[in-house]
Formats: C-alpha cells, structure tokens, sequence
C-alpha cells in the first residue's frame, strides 16, 4: 500500500469493513440474480400461454 | 539588492492535501498544483475525467496560468479555477443540500471509476452551491485507480454524509447541529446509539454503521491482504447510493416558520403592499449581491434574485432553508444560496488557528442587506440591543439596507413580547431611526398599508 500518498486516514478496520459489507453485497446480489432468473422463468411461461392464447382468439 | 516576494496569501484551509493548495492573489483564488501531484493531475486531464466532469456541470472549471505567481520550487501548475460567489460549509446547509453533496460524490467517483480513477476523499467541504446546484470544487481529489484497494475515503464518507443523513431521517433534527458538533464527521458508534432500535430493521444500517462500529483496533487482520476489485466496490458504492435516494429529508409539519406566508402572516392585502413597497425600493438602486436575513420561505428572496445577483438567503429554521433550497434547485438562472444560520448564533470562524473555515459575518457582506420583521425578533426574542443590531448589519452591508420595521402594538410582536411588557422600553421607528443614524442615513421611509409597520431604505454612510 501507497502509504505516503494518503491523506486522509482510512479508518480503523475501514478496509477489512468494505471487504466484508462488499461480500456481503456480492452475495445477496448473486441470490438476487438466481431469484428474479427462476421468476423470469414462470412469467415467461405465463407470458408464452397468453401470446398463445392470443393466438387462438386469432 | 533583495528579490521581490511573491504577493500572495495562502488559504488557511488549504494545508492538508500535499496535492497542492489555494491562495488568493490581487482578489481572485488559485489553486498550485505540486509537482508530486503531477502525474494524477495529468491523468485527469488524459483520461478525459476532467472534460467529462466540467461538460456535465459536476465539477468546477479552471484555465492554466502561465504566470509563476508563487515562485514555489515545488510548484507543477497553476490553475485559475471558476470563480465561487459565496463560501457555505455543512453546518449551514439544510438536509436536502447535504443529501445533494452526497449524490454528487457518489456521481462523480462512479464517473471517475469509468475512467480509471477514484476519489481520494470525501469531505463535504470538496463541494459548494453555485446557482441552486451542488458542484465539486476540488481539482486535486482525484488519484489513479488501484482495483486491489476498498475506497480509502469509504469512511470519511459515511461519516460526513451517511451517518448525518440517517440520523436525519429516523429524528428530523436538521444535518446542521450534527454537522457543527462533529466537523470531521459523526463516528459510527455515536451514530448506533443515537438512532433508534427500529432503524436496525434496515440492512443498510447494520452494514455501514453497526458493523464499522463494532470493529476495533484487535479485530484488524494484521498483515493479511484483503482481495477486493472493482466490481466489490461497485456493489459497495451502489449500495450507499440506494440507501441514500430512500432517505428523508422533508419536513413536513415540523416546523413554526414554514407556510408562514401562507398561513400565519397578518394578511394577503399585507404581504401585496409590502411586495410592492419592496420592488420600489430594490427597483432604482444597483447592487451586485443580496444577503436577505430571516429569509423565512423566501418570498422576497426571491424578489432579490430577479435582478440576476447571488442572493445569500438565511434563516435559523432549517425546514424553511430546505424548502427554499428545494425550489432554488428548479430554478436555473437564480443564484439563491438559502442556509441555516441564526443571527444571535452565526457560524463562528472554526478550524486550526480559527482559520480555516471563516466566520458568517466576515464571509457574508454583500451590497444590499434585507432585513423584513426581523428586529423585533432579535431585540424581544433575543435580548440584543438595538445599537449592537445596528453596528453589527452595518458590518454585514455594503452600500444598502433595507428594513421593516414592526412596532410592539404589532399584534405578531405582542405574540413575542408576552410577558416581556417593559423590555426594552422606548421601541419605536424613531428610536430605531436615531439608533441607525450612527451607521446609516434614512434615504426612504414608507408605512406599509393597513398596518403600524414601516420599511425602511438606509444608505451606509462612508467614514473617512
């Protein structure tokens, strides 16, 4: 680490807090993203039925 | 023979950043940029940060000077930054305008991150108002980007912005008072317990202020590298970025003073003869700034920034401040720079030495200072001397002064007067006429329709 360059304290633990709040994130983002794929994959399903309901009115 | 020094004066704020400082010569600001600096300085003009920042308005300015006007061995740039009609700090702004800081930062150091560079800081002092919008006003925060590294300003952040805001939000307490009593920010253990249980409901709170609050000096991994890159300071940045759009900064019924126009003045027909009064006596005399004291929501305030002037506009309330700053920002065009002072208390000059950061009434003045149904506030709720009010708006005003005068037979001062009968015990617009003489000459004098009160045009007489 650049040390000399700092000019503003980081804080005490500042580093190891932004490491574990950011894994935090990550994690949470990543259970996100695997939820709105299994939604996606139902609404898809509800969205082929009515194109194909549209169909049938056709 | 001796050789002539450089004229200029350093600002005293200006001594943390080994990046370089400000100075002010022949009655402008510069900025030196060290040579130690050099290589971020030209990698914010090399990356484009620079232009795409200034193009956008976020950031202030500057043109390079060829002139060597500090003869510095250690001198690697000179910059003449966009000149900044008024100076505020944080424990001046209202919520809203903290919160506006805060989003800049943010803004900024994503646009910064999309060009390989990140902010070194994050005071709050990087920013001030120009025409109702935030700006960034440091040149020097910005240093080459090192993925491997969390944001070294995430804390000063949290502890300037977040944590003043949060408070905010869950007790409506205004930012100012918090900002004043921690002017290097508000430490996450004050912060837990200072919020209420219920705020640990939101994650946002247990990730940036319990746990920075619960981690101490034994807990710190020593030697051992941490891995981060860039997309964990995304998700970290981001995440501040959500937490601070959902924040409250309204006021809704909270306050004595807003709608006081609306609702709690003597009369509509008052408020039109004293408009009226109001543009006549602004409408023949020039002046190129206007400080309006207990602006209250700004009406007249409003008035003043017809004209094309900055107007400082202040008020003790901090709902009316962020009311009036919530519609400066819509306005553009209008230099309105609204903030929370209370007159019998202005911001004192603070910082090392009482240096860096100067005092309300010295960085203040303007040429026309405005002062509607203010007097009576000051002498009755207050207990300030009309000769003390007089020496001290004849400090804050340049050329005019502009002053309604409400007697104590007003029913709006008997309100304030209460039990105060006989205090003080000659009140009237010729007392206050004599009072003033010392400072001002009367150059017009008009009773408002329909009530006892009297506006006043004074001019400050010259002593030579």
């Amino acid at each position: 680490m650049k040390v000399w360059l700092l000019y503003i304290d980081p804080g005490t633990g500042s580093y190891l807090v932004q490491a574990i709040i950011a894994g935090i994130l990550g994690a949470l983002f990543y259970f996100k993203n695997g939820w709105i794929k299994i939604k996606s994959l139902f609404s898809r399903d509800k969205k082929d039925t009515s194109r194909g309901n549209d169909k049938e009115d056709a | 023979m001796t050789k002539k020094m450089p004229d200029y004066i350093p600002h005293p704020a200006s001594y943390r950043d080994p990046a370089g400082f400000i100075f002010r010569t022949n009655g402008l600001y510069y900025r030196q940029v060290n040579r130690s600096y050099c290589a971020d300085y030209e990698e914010l003009l090399r990356s484009g940060l620079y232009q795409s920042l200034t193009g956008k308005g976020l950031l202030i300015p500057h043109t390079e000077v060829d002139n060597d006007l500090t003869e510095q061995p250690d001198r690697y740039k000179i910059l003449l930054p966009e000149q900044i009609p008024y100076i505020s700090y944080p424990d001046e702004w209202s919520p809203s305008q903290l919160k506006d800081a805060a989003s800049l930062t943010l803004q900024i150091l994503h646009i910064a991150l999309d060009h390989g560079m990140i902010l070194k800081d994050a005071s709050p002092l990087n920013i001030q108002f120009r025409a109702g919008k935030a700006v960034f006003i440091d040149t020097l925060s910005f240093e080459k980007y090192d993925p491997a590294l969390p944001w070294v300003a995430y804390r000063q952040f949290c502890e300037c912005f977040l944590f003043p805001l949060l408070l905010h939000h869950y007790l409506s307490t205004g930012i100012d008072r918090i900002a004043s009593a921690w002017p290097e920010g508000i430490p996450a253990t004050v912060t837990t317990r200072l919020l209420p249980w219920k705020s640990r409901l939101r994650l946002g709170v247990w990730l940036h202020v319990l746990l920075p609050a619960s981690i101490r000096r034994e807990s710190l991994p020593g030697n051992r590298t941490l891995s981060f890159n860039k997309t964990k300071l995304l998700h970290l940045t981001g995440n501040l970025g959500n937490i601070l759009a959902r924040l409250k900064t309204d006021t809704a019924g909270r306050s004595a003073w807003n709608n006081y126009y609306q609702h709690t003045i003597i009369s509509q027909a008052y408020l039109a003869a004293k408009e009226h009064l109001f543009r006549e006596f602004t409408g023949d005399i020039g002046f190129r700034s206007a400080l309006d004291l207990g602006a209250n929501d700004g009406y007249f305030t409003k008035i003043l920034a017809e004209k094309g002037v900055p107007v400082v506009a202040i008020d003790s309330d901090w709902p009316c401040i962020d009311n009036l700053y919530r519609y400066t920002r819509l306005q553009p065009g209008k230099d309105i720079l609204p903030l929370r002072i209370d007159i019998a208390d202005p911001t004192p000059a603070r910082g090392f030495n009482n240096a860096e950061r100067s005092s309300f009434t010295s960085r203040m003045p303007a040429d026309l200072v405005v002062a509607l149904a203010l007097l009576h506030h000051l002498t009755w709720g207050r207990n300030i001397p009309l000769p003390e009010i007089a020496a001290w708006l004849s400090m804050m005003t340049g050329t005019w002064l502009i002053l309604e005068f409400v007697p104590r037979t007003d029913p709006k001062a008997m309100e304030l007067i209460g039990n105060k009968r006989s205090f003080p015990p000659d009140y009237d617009a010729a007392v206050l006429e004599a009072q003033f003489s010392r400072y001002f000459s009367v150059d017009k004098q008009l009773p408002i329709a329909g009530t006892e009160r009297v506006l006043f045009r004074m001019r400050k007489k010259t002593f030579v």
